[in-house]
């Protein structure tokens, strides 16, 4: 598993705090309870107050690529993934037993961090 | 949008002049001077001095420009109009838009549009010239996850357009092919050697489903059009290129559940938009210069502009319609992806060379209407420019 080293900046210090948990926080309205991505800052319905709450960390492939590595940087395998709640996420899939074709592929959450940097949610198949 | 022929007459907005610095591998300046003579190439194109330009809008790729400090480098005085401006690769169809709606309004009356960037250094890859992404925030975390990158994103939409409509990676070839055929003529093009579909196909994985030959260059050097009134400019050097209709479409995702991602562009409302205010119709237009970042995105863009069904933009490509010897003229310059990587102004200068008529090798016989794209961001920006040849 590879990823890069990332900092936490005002917006992302919550959901940083999430991935050291372990967990993928999602943001939720708390007026209709629509789960939003983690960077929404409003509701499409109006709400504002929005809640963090952690995602089931479950989710199934939209679209793919594998990213063919040159130099020092590996081949990896680029993924949007839609989770359980609905909100589709950018990230790499990874592990053993990636079939060649990934569409639906049905994932599961995992967490990498490079060095001392904060933790980044990966993918990584279901068993 | 009221039709740009309304108003009076001497007002309505035209591209006098064409600035084209030397692009590609062009090592030892930066963007600054890139753009200055730009603008200084285009102001002589139009027969103008510089202290002709009262307006400046300025956009900057990766590496940033000089901004509103251009200027300065150019010692403009009292500018009546100034902004730097960003919505990535529509950013050049955009800043004729302003620059068209300031000159009608007569708020300005020469109005110099320029992009410039210099992500090329001798003995780095061109991977590299555009690596290096902020490592901080939601920014940093998406490129930290992997699946930063523009191509790699491209890439994504790609597969689920072939996901869902069944195109392929031979079929966009066929872009990349005929886009070839037209560099070989162009003197501009930094790619000009002629490839075939195999030569395509065999070329290396960038990020699958794209290979090499679907990817654009990247390219130091400058680009700037001079902006003006119909009246201003026929007592101008060149034959006037009139701005007949625009329009603009950002789509906006919001990365949730059933979006269209890789499935739909903002042409398909941008298009109409500048084809009503135009006057015209899709059939009526002669050629299309397109933004090509990749070899889909001409086809996504083809196809969002109503030029065959949702879905068929594949087949549409491979039908043989494209390249020198076909029926539609797409990207007769080569685009981004043979001749030259300067976002939205490498189809919009292409679209001034050949509305005038000086496309040598590569003119194309029709040339009385021609469509320009812009796209930025993943699909996220569009604009559309529909420029009219000097005899309107």
């Amino acid at each position: 598993m590879t990823v890069g080293p990332v900092q936490r900046d005002e917006a992302t210090a919550a959901f940083f705090d999430g991935t050291a948990r372990g967990e993928f926080l999602l943001r939720r309205c708390p007026d209709c309870g629509t789960f939003l991505s983690p960077q929404a800052e409003q509701c499409p319905e109006g709400g504002t107050d929005l809640e963090w709450v952690p995602a089931s960390g479950l989710g199934r492939v939209v679209t793919w690529s594998v990213v063919h590595g040159r130099g020092v940087f590996p081949t990896v395998v680029a993924a949007v993934v839609e989770l359980d709640e609905g909100p589709w996420w950018w990230t790499q899939v990874t592990g053993p037993g990636l079939p060649d074709d990934l569409a639906g592929l049905r994932v599961r959450v995992d967490f990498a961090r490079y060095e001392d940097n904060e933790a980044v949610p990966v993918f990584r198949p279901m068993d | 949008m009221e039709p740009a022929s309304a108003g009076p007459a001497h007002l309505r907005p035209v591209i006098a002049g064409l600035g084209m610095t030397d692009l590609g591998k062009v090592y030892g300046r930066g963007t600054t001077w890139f753009a200055a003579e730009a603008v200084r190439r285009a102001a002589a194109d139009a027969g103008l001095g510089l202290s002709d330009i009262d307006g400046l809008l300025v956009s900057s790729g990766v590496t940033r420009g000089p901004g509103l400090s251009l200027q300065r480098a150019l010692d403009l005085r009292d500018l009546r109009l100034l902004s730097e401006m960003n919505s990535f690769g529509s950013t050049a169809g955009a800043m004729v838009q302003y620059a068209a709606m300031a000159v009608r309004a007569g708020m300005a009356d020469v109005v110099a549009c320029v992009f410039a960037d210099a992500p090329l250094r001798e003995g780095r890859s061109t991977g590299a010239a555009y690596g290096g992404a902020p490592a901080k925030g939601w920014v940093g975390l998406l490129g930290a996850g992997g699946a930063g990158g523009a191509t790699t994103m491209y890439a994504m939409a790609a597969r689920r357009h072939m996901m869902t409509y069944g195109t392929t990676s031979e079929q966009l070839g066929h872009v990349a092919v005929a886009q070839r055929a037209w560099a070989a003529m162009n003197p501009l093009a930094q790619m000009r050697t002629p490839i075939s579909l195999e030569d395509h196909q065999s070329s290396r994985w960038v990020a699958e489903p794209f290979h090499l030959l679907d990817c654009c260059l990247v390219s130091n050097g400058g680009i700037a059009v001079i902006v003006t009134s119909a009246g201003r400019a026929a007592s101008l050097a060149r034959p006037p290129v009139h701005v007949l209709g625009w329009g603009q479409a950002h789509p906006g995702r919001f990365l949730r559940r059933d979006e269209d991602f890789g499935l739909a562009s903002g042409a398909a409302r941008s298009g109409p938009a500048a084809l009503a205010m135009a006057g015209v119709s899709l059939d009526d237009i002669d050629v299309f210069e397109l933004y090509d970042c990749y070899t889909y995105t001409v086809m996504i863009t083809l196809e969002d502009y109503g030029l065959c069904g949702k879905g068929e933009g594949g087949a549409l490509v491979s039908s043989g319609l494209l390249g020198p010897e076909g029926k539609l003229k797409v990207n007769t310059g080569g685009g981004q992806l043979s001749s030259y990587y300067m976002w939205g102004m490498t189809p919009l200068s292409e679209a001034v060379i050949q509305a005038r008529g000086e496309a040598g090798e590569r003119q194309v016989d029709r040339h009385e209407l021609v469509l320009v794209s812009g796209n930025g961001g993943v699909l996220d920006h569009h604009s559309t420019l529909i420029l009219g040849g000097t005899s309107r």
